[in-house]
């Protein structure tokens, strides 16, 4: 990776010439569009501190961070390939879970050395498998990453015969999920390194400029003479390598590793995404965004649970979130032309 | 064993690649049928390797059929009732001998029973019985009680409440998932006749997972306040694990808290002997597997099953954790 | 419908031959052709109950292939729709929850009508991403059936009407094969033969030229959500009726396989290309091979690693696919060449 500095998108916002109400409100739209999460992350935290009793606690504050971690982690990650315009990588479920069950079974026996090196062919493999027939096939990226889920989850079964696997209980992955900071459990801090790296190569390098490109036009990206293909490669290899993190954080937390710790994580992880304002129609986005639709969406189920609000309640928020956040994006969006 | 299983397993992974484990699992395709049994016989799972329990059931079951010259064909569910629906259909039409049945939900097999008895397959059930209403429909029943286990559970929390009020947390299964639903009320229902002095301030899935158990229940603690908790009741040792987990990351010592859970399995048994985890209550999932092929091999040989074959829900606590009858199995 | 419409005219000049293969060259379903003649092969070597026990295997191409029949008029228009499952739990659940059964399932199919009516004005009005705005209803109605139902199995009131819908209505024929045949054809119709049903072709394939042809737009992405809305809800009123109550998780594995029949039908993710009768086609692939393996003892991970790889081989062995992989293989080539030369 180049470290080209790269011109960056500017946000097109144009001062409105005459105040009209409907570009006022088109304006409105739009600020809330570009600046929304923001605002509303800290709307949410602040309530939440005033109305919702021992959200600001010191040990809440980490239950949120449990929370956004691995899912965190897996969301900047698949960022890349959402930015590619790739809409996501259902197969971040297998992948988790294999990192994680490697992580815990390999270790028992052969040490963490080799159940990391290990974990990171398994995670090359998933991300080339997934690049190679998104990137050079053209295929889409929805239904490769589902084979490629049905494929890793029936194989890891098979070969782990779905057993739950634990560390020894003084072992060294139980020291490392139980590492803490202040607030800040080892999780949150992978997490926030994970960001800065990845925000890096997505903002400074000339891959990410390239993800970027590829996502807001292909086409014009080929023309420019970039491999596209490769750039795909790129994406979902990034994303394979984060959810291979995130299988070692969850692994630790909880010094435990079973074929079905990560369901969910797939649509948890776009959701987070989404609701930070990366675009799916790719181009558009950014590692911070993400980062805040994961403090989002962490913060607003930790107040569900602590109000007691029962499962069903927590999904139906979820989704009306989702709604509500894509629906001011795309208004504005419209407002803008 | 198994982490020789997956060792080899995660090597061949990198060899193989994705696309030729294809022709390599044909192998194993063909060592499912090759037992010669007397008798074919269909069970109709909702789980299997995709679940620790179904890991530790299934060789229990294929060792005694392999025993009793039975030949199984095992179908997995998911827990989605439609797909067992259709897998019943699947065993009907191949005509077995008879049909072992794991209901994936209990309320929706009564037409599976219905199909199999103008069918003339009788059906045995494991793990988790069929509605009352359907009983008559079924030619045994070996398996835990799970509403039992729930009801079991509560029997200790009682006990160690001795009549004081009682403030516990719960942490249950999957959401909509049988077994949970059954653990759920099994407990309350418990709680509610026996020792009202037991309340339960607050619940949330766990989802069978250690992890979402041990970030719910410190949620919980925080929701309640701490300092207001007594005790913890958690639908499994998976989750019970967790729970006292976010105790002590809490700081909150687990052992004067009155904690019981179900299963008493390897997570599970050294937190009794320790004395964090207060009592469980053990499944075997080996006596389940081997249980479900006794009471099928009883009805093919003509014998009726009187009564259902209920693995004792023995209570485990620090006294008898330590026993060769309550080892744990996963 | 334009478009189609001049490429035929500029084929007629040629001759017959020409013609013909034109029109099979054009057709998507040759990969579901392929895939259901291996595994019929194979089950007719390995599994040969699978066909006499063909009520069976057409009672589960039934239930993967409905929900796929309904999805495959919004894939065609190039949208997704991914709240099939959720909708299918929720109508369920609703029907279950009305003690009359005629009003219970007017209620369900109504729910899902409204599910499809909501997902198209987020898409429609609101300008949504239809794959991100089916996503949030993915989460919203799987939660509203916990909601609804207290997250536990709903009995159906009247459990006789429930077991009698699962008998055989002629021969071993079910009212699930039977609706499941009457909304294939009803769609296969509507797509080929109906006019509105035409031009989800041309929105799908080309959405600029159809607004300028003055196709309804709008309503056609109305009519085509709520279809799928429709055909979900139809799904969950049968499995209720047939399963005599409704589970709030239910149809956990069925959004998957639905897209799995449709992709391997040949119906091209990004609208305009497919056809009813190839959803059907691959709907009968996995079914057969579902229940074959079954039948076999195959167990249930055997299986996913199984239809895993035919969905991956299905998808990057579409022509465009291929193509445009030599295309790379050639690039790369000739990179290689000139960067020799120089």
């Amino acid at each position: 990776m180049t470290e080209t500095a790269t011109p960056r998108e500017t946000p097109t916002r144009q001062a409105p010439s005459e105040t009209g109400p409907s570009q006022r409100r088109a304006a409105l739209l739009q600020w809330i569009a570009e600046r929304g999460i923001f605002v509303f992350t800290a709307l949410l935290i602040v309530f939440a501190a005033i109305f919702v009793d021992g959200f600001a606690s010191t040990v809440n504050i980490t239950d949120v961070f449990h929370r956004a971690a691995p899912i965190g982690i897996v969301a900047v990650g698949m960022t890349f390939v959402v930015i590619s315009g790739n809409y996501l990588d259902l197969s971040v479920v297998a992948q988790v879970a294999t990192s994680a069950v490697i992580f815990i079974g390999v270790s028992n026996l052969y040490g963490i050395p080799l159940a990391v090196g290990l974990a990171v062919l398994v995670a090359l493999l998933y991300g080339a498998v997934n690049g190679v027939a998104v990137g050079y096939f053209k295929a889409n990226a929805v239904i490769v990453t589902l084979a490629t889920t049905y494929v890793g989850l029936g194989l890891l079964r098979w070969l782990s015969g779905g057993s739950i696997f634990f560390g020894p209980p003084d072992g060294p992955i139980r020291a490392m999920g139980q590492i803490r900071i202040g607030p800040l459990p080892l999780s949150m801090i992978v997490l926030i390194v994970m960001a800065l790296v990845l925000a890096f190569v997505l903002n400074r390098t000339t891959f990410g400029f390239m993800v970027r490109c590829v996502g807001s036009n292909k086409e014009a990206t080929r023309l420019a003479g970039v491999s596209t293909p490769r750039v795909v490669l790129g994406a979902f290899v990034i994303t394979a390598l984060a959810a291979m993190i995130a299988g070692f954080v969850l692994a630790a937390f909880s010094n435990t590793a079973v074929s079905t710790m990560s369901s969910g994580f797939e649509f948890r992880a776009l959701a987070a995404i989404i609701i930070g304002g990366t675009s799916v129609f790719g181009g558009r986005g950014s590692i911070l965004r993400t980062l805040l639709g994961v403090v989002f969406v962490s913060v607003l189920t930790n107040i569900l649970v602590l109000s007691n609000i029962s499962f069903g309640w927590q999904q139906i928020a979820i989704g009306a979130l989702i709604a509500a956040a894509v629906s001011v994006d795309a208004l504005a969006r419209r407002a803008a032309q | 064993m198994r982490n020789i299983r997956i060792m080899t397993g995660a090597a061949s992974l990198i060899a193989i690649g994705l696309v030729s484990a294809c022709s390599s699992s044909s192998g194993s395709e063909e060592s499912s049928s090759d037992a010669s049994g007397e008798y074919e016989v269909y069970a109709l799972l909702p789980q299997g390797t995709d679940q620790p329990y179904g890991t530790t059931y299934l060789p229990a079951m294929e060792e005694e059929a392999a025993k009793n010259g039975i030949n199984l064909t095992i179908t997995n569910s998911q827990y989605d009732a439609d797909r067992q629906a259709s897998d019943c259909r699947v065993a009907v039409a191949a005509r077995p001998d008879l049909i072992i049945l794991w209901p994936a939900v209990g309320d929706t097999v009564r037409p599976c029973l219905a199909a199999a008895q103008a069918a003339d397959i009788p059906v045995t059930v494991t793990n988790s019985d069929v509605n009352p209403g359907d009983k008559d429909l079924t030619a045994g029943y070996s398996g835990p009680d799970t509403y039992g286990q729930g009801a079991a559970s509560a029997e200790i929390m009682c006990e160690l409440a001795e009549g004081n009020p009682t403030n516990i947390l719960m942490v249950n299964g999957l959401t909509g998932n049988s077994t949970a639903i059954n653990r759920r009320d099994g407990f309350v229902e418990t709680i509610e006749a026996e020792c009202p002095n037991v309340e339960i301030l607050a619940e949330q899935p766990g989802n069978w997972n250690k992890d979402d158990s041990q970030t719910v229940t410190s949620e919980m603690l925080t929701s309640v306040g701490a300092e207001n908790v007594d005790g913890i009741f958690a639908a499994d040792d998976t989750m019970v694990a967790g729970a006292i987990d976010a105790l002590r990351a809490q700081g909150i010592d687990p052992q004067p808290l009155l904690i019981t859970s179900i299963g008493n399995t390897e997570l599970g048994n050294p937190l009794v002997k320790s004395g964090d985890l207060d009592g469980t209550i053990f499944q075997s999932s080996s006596w389940d597997g081997q249980n479900a092929v006794l009471v099928a091999s009883q009805v093919l040989a003509g014998e009726t099953v009187e009564e259902d074959l209920f693995m004792p829900s023995v209570k485990v606590t620090q006294e008898n954790a330590d026993d060769p009858e309550v080892a744990p199995e996963w | 419908m334009t478009t189609s419409q001049t490429m035929s005219l500029g084929e007629a000049t040629t001759g017959f031959s020409a013609r013909l293969r034109a029109a099979l060259g054009r057709r998507t379903e040759w990969r579901a052709i392929i895939l259901l003649v291996l595994v019929v092969v194979g089950a007719l070597i390995f599994a040969p109950t699978v066909f006499t026990a063909y009520q069976v295997t057409l009672g589960f191409v039934a239930l993967i292939g409905l929900i796929a029949l309904g999805l495959t008029a919004v894939i065609l228009m190039g949208e997704l729709d991914l709240s099939v499952a959720s909708t299918l739990a929720v109508s369920g659940v609703v029907m279950a929850m009305v003690p009359n059964i005629f009003l219970g399932v007017t209620l369900a199919l109504l729910t899902g009508l409204v599910i499809g009516a909501v997902n198209a004005f987020f898409v429609v009005k609101v300008g949504i991403n239809s794959f991100i705005a089916t996503l949030g209803m993915l989460f919203a109605l799987r939660g509203l059936a916990f909601v609804l139902s207290d997250a536990e199995p709903v009995p159906l009131t009247d459990i006789e009407a429930g077991i009698s819908f699962g008998m055989p209505l002629i021969g071993p024929i079910t009212p699930r094969i039977v609706l499941f045949v009457l909304v294939f054809i009803a769609l296969h119709v509507f797509v080929t033969r109906v006019r509105a049903g035409r031009e989800f072709y041309a929105v799908g394939g080309n959405r600029q030229a159809a607004y300028d042809a003055g196709i309804p737009v709008s309503r056609r992405l109305f009519t085509g959500f709520m279809i799928s809305g429709f055909v979900a809800a139809l799904a969950g009123v049968i499995n209720t009726l047939e399963l005599i109550a409704a589970d709030p998780t239910a149809g956990s594995t069925a959004l998957l396989a639905s897209f799995a029949a449709a992709i391997i039908g040949g119906v091209a993710l990004t609208g305009g290309r497919g056809s009813i009768v190839g959803t059907l086609l691959g709907a009968l692939s996995l079914g057969i091979l579902g229940v074959g393996l079954t039948l076999a003892g195959v167990q249930v991970d055997i299986q996913q690693i199984f239809i895993g790889s035919v969905l991956f081989i299905a998808v990057i062995t579409d022509p465009a696919s291929l193509r445009a992989a030599a295309g790379s293989v050639v690039t790369f080539l000739q990179s290689r060449k000139s960067q020799t030369a120089v």
